[in-house]
């Protein structure tokens, strides 16, 4: 790269016009389709440099968190019945996606803002959607193995029948988004590390046991099951199940309608948090 | 000329005591905001966990419901001791506090006995309250007998030696915070606390036995509930001699030159 020192001194001599001509030579203001797309590689290469220290590790612990938790819910139950195991085994790999969202991106945006590597990374010279979406890219790449060996396990374990549909790809695509967006909003609204701790710890704990998404909605109380339509994670459970099976899941657009909204509630809390001056 | 300075190592008891009771103010005072929050969060994921099991069934078998409530109040106990404790020595170690601890002129089983004293005084009501919402919520007719004091005392001592070990042996904070929070998803989903052993396959049943784990929920659930309970006597050994192993662990580690 040359040395602007020339086009330096043109900046502060020069009238506006010419000031302007040269800050425009020098970094020229650039947008457009192409632009995104080689600042979302660029930031995509950023991130997986970043992480990949951690990134292998974090894959194996989640895919056992994911396969655990499958077998996990077995042991509960006296006899697993073949609708029960149904349940579990297309439960299990909504359960592996919630943590992506809701464990994994605030503390990973805590952890930047700890290290100053958040401010870097916004003074890039690229677009915010496309680090947020490079971001999104590593996380979603982190989870999914263990999305789908939860679902393995499951399946093998139970000997569940399971009818694969094209419907899984949306599925997963809307939750993964919609839990990422969110985790995104949150971790940016709340700045304390140890709230936000609190706040994820406490909506796992919530998720794992109050949702029923490893065990049929009609065994919650009237109320719960109310509010859970209005929730994301119930509708997760029920979208992924509808692309894993046939007949069990009931309302599917419905879900995926509150999905959508969420997920632009969570893109429209990132957009104010991150609009917003300091 | 220069005056020599002059060091008595004192002990004996009283000498213990007073120790004791210098490092327990210590930790209840570095930990007098926190208390308020760990309550909280002890008793909210007791009573949480003892209503919301009761949601995986459509009616729960009153089986599964005797044992939810008498292991809810084991896991209150394990949280304790394998999660606040190692998560405050890491936090120690990032403070520069840790350090500043070892340099103190107390031995390190006083040490120990006034960390286990927090721990119990964190625990013990949290306990009580879950115990005291499950017998509400199943209408059941606990059989609390005398034995559930050191059955409580034992259990929270192996737990609370296994945080310690955990603590103080690993040295890097991540990986302390990591083994913690796996050993947390063991206990919850793969040790015969919260349901029946035969409910698992039986090779992870025979493995749980290697475990302090299972034998807390027999030896605090023969101290709530009647009836014979075969293997009380063996249990109540491995759990001393977990305890006694993760104390010299965490002690030959605190003992280790720097």
């Amino acid at each position: 790269m040359s040395a602007p020192t020339g086009q330096g001194k043109s900046l502060y001599a020069g009238s506006a016009k010419g000031a302007r001509a040269a800050a425009g030579s020098l970094s020229p203001l650039r947008s457009g389709t192409g632009y995104w797309l080689s600042s979302l590689r660029a930031m995509f290469r950023f991130e997986l440099g970043r992480a990949r220290q951690w990134a292998g590790m974090m894959v194996i612990v989640q895919a056992l968190m994911g396969a655990g938790m499958a077998l996990m819910y077995g042991f509960f139950y006296p006899h697993v019945t073949p609708a029960r195991a149904l349940y579990i085994a297309t439960g299990a790999p909504t359960l592996a996606l919630v943590p992506l969202g809701f464990v994994m991106v605030p503390s990973g945006i805590t952890l930047e803002r700890l290290e100053g590597t958040f401010d870097y990374v916004w003074s890039l010279p690229a677009p915010r959607s496309a680090q947020a979406t490079a971001a999104f890219g590593l996380y979603s790449l982190i989870s999914l193995p263990g999305a789908l060996l939860a679902l393995v396990v499951a399946a093998w374990r139970y000997g569940a029948h399971l009818s694969l549909s094209p419907l899984l790809i949306p599925a997963v695509f809307v939750s993964a988004v919609m839990a990422v967006a969110l985790g995104y909003g949150m971790a940016l609204v709340i700045s304390n590390p140890m709230v936000m701790n609190v706040v994820a710890n406490a909506l796992v704990f919530f998720v794992l046991l109050f949702s029923p998404i490893v065990f049929p909605a009609s065994q919650l109380p009237r109320w719960l099951y109310d509010l859970h339509r209005g929730l994301p994670f119930y509708n997760m459970a029920v979208v992924i199940r509808a692309g894993l099976t046939r007949g069990i899941a009931q309302d599917v657009t419905t879900a995926f309608v509150v999905l959508g909204a969420w997920a632009l509630a969570g893109c429209a809390t990132t957009a104010w948090a991150v609009g917003r001056r300091r | 000329m220069t005056a020599v300075p002059s060091s008595i190592v004192r002990h004996g008891l009283r000498r213990s005591w007073h120790d004791y009771a210098s490092m327990l103010r210590w930790h209840l005072a570095s930990l007098r905001i926190w208390m308020a929050l760990v309550a909280i969060v002890q008793v909210l994921s007791g009573v949480g966990l003892v209503l919301g099991i009761a949601l995986f069934f459509r009616r729960i078998p009153a089986s599964a419901a005797l044992y939810v409530s008498t292991g809810v109040p084991v896991i209150n106990l394990v949280m304790i001791g394998l999660i606040l404790g190692p998560q405050l020595v890491a936090n120690e170690k990032t403070a520069g506090s840790y350090d500043y601890l070892r340099a103190m002129p107390v031995s390190r089983s006083v040490n120990a006995a006034a960390w286990y004293t927090v721990c119990l005084v964190n625990g013990v009501p949290a306990m009580v309250v879950s115990l005291g919402v499950a017998s509400l919520r199943y209408s059941l007719a606990l059989h609390v007998t005398a034995m559930l004091v050191p059955a409580v005392l034992l259990t929270a001592l192996s737990a609370t030696m296994l945080g310690y070990a955990i603590a103080h042996a690993i040295s890097n904070a991540m990986v302390t915070a990591m083994v913690a929070q796996v050993l947390v998803f063991v206990v919850f989903g793969f040790s015969p606390i919260l349901f029946p052993i035969t409910q698992m396959p039986r090779w992870l049943g025979t493995l749980n036995w290697w475990f302090p784990f299972r034998h807390m929920a027999v030896v605090t659930r023969a101290a709530l509930t009647p009836g014979p309970h075969p293997g009380l006597t063996t249990s109540y050994a491995v759990l001393g001699a977990w305890s006694v192993l993760c104390a010299a662990l965490a002690g030959r580690a605190l003992g280790r030159r720097l």
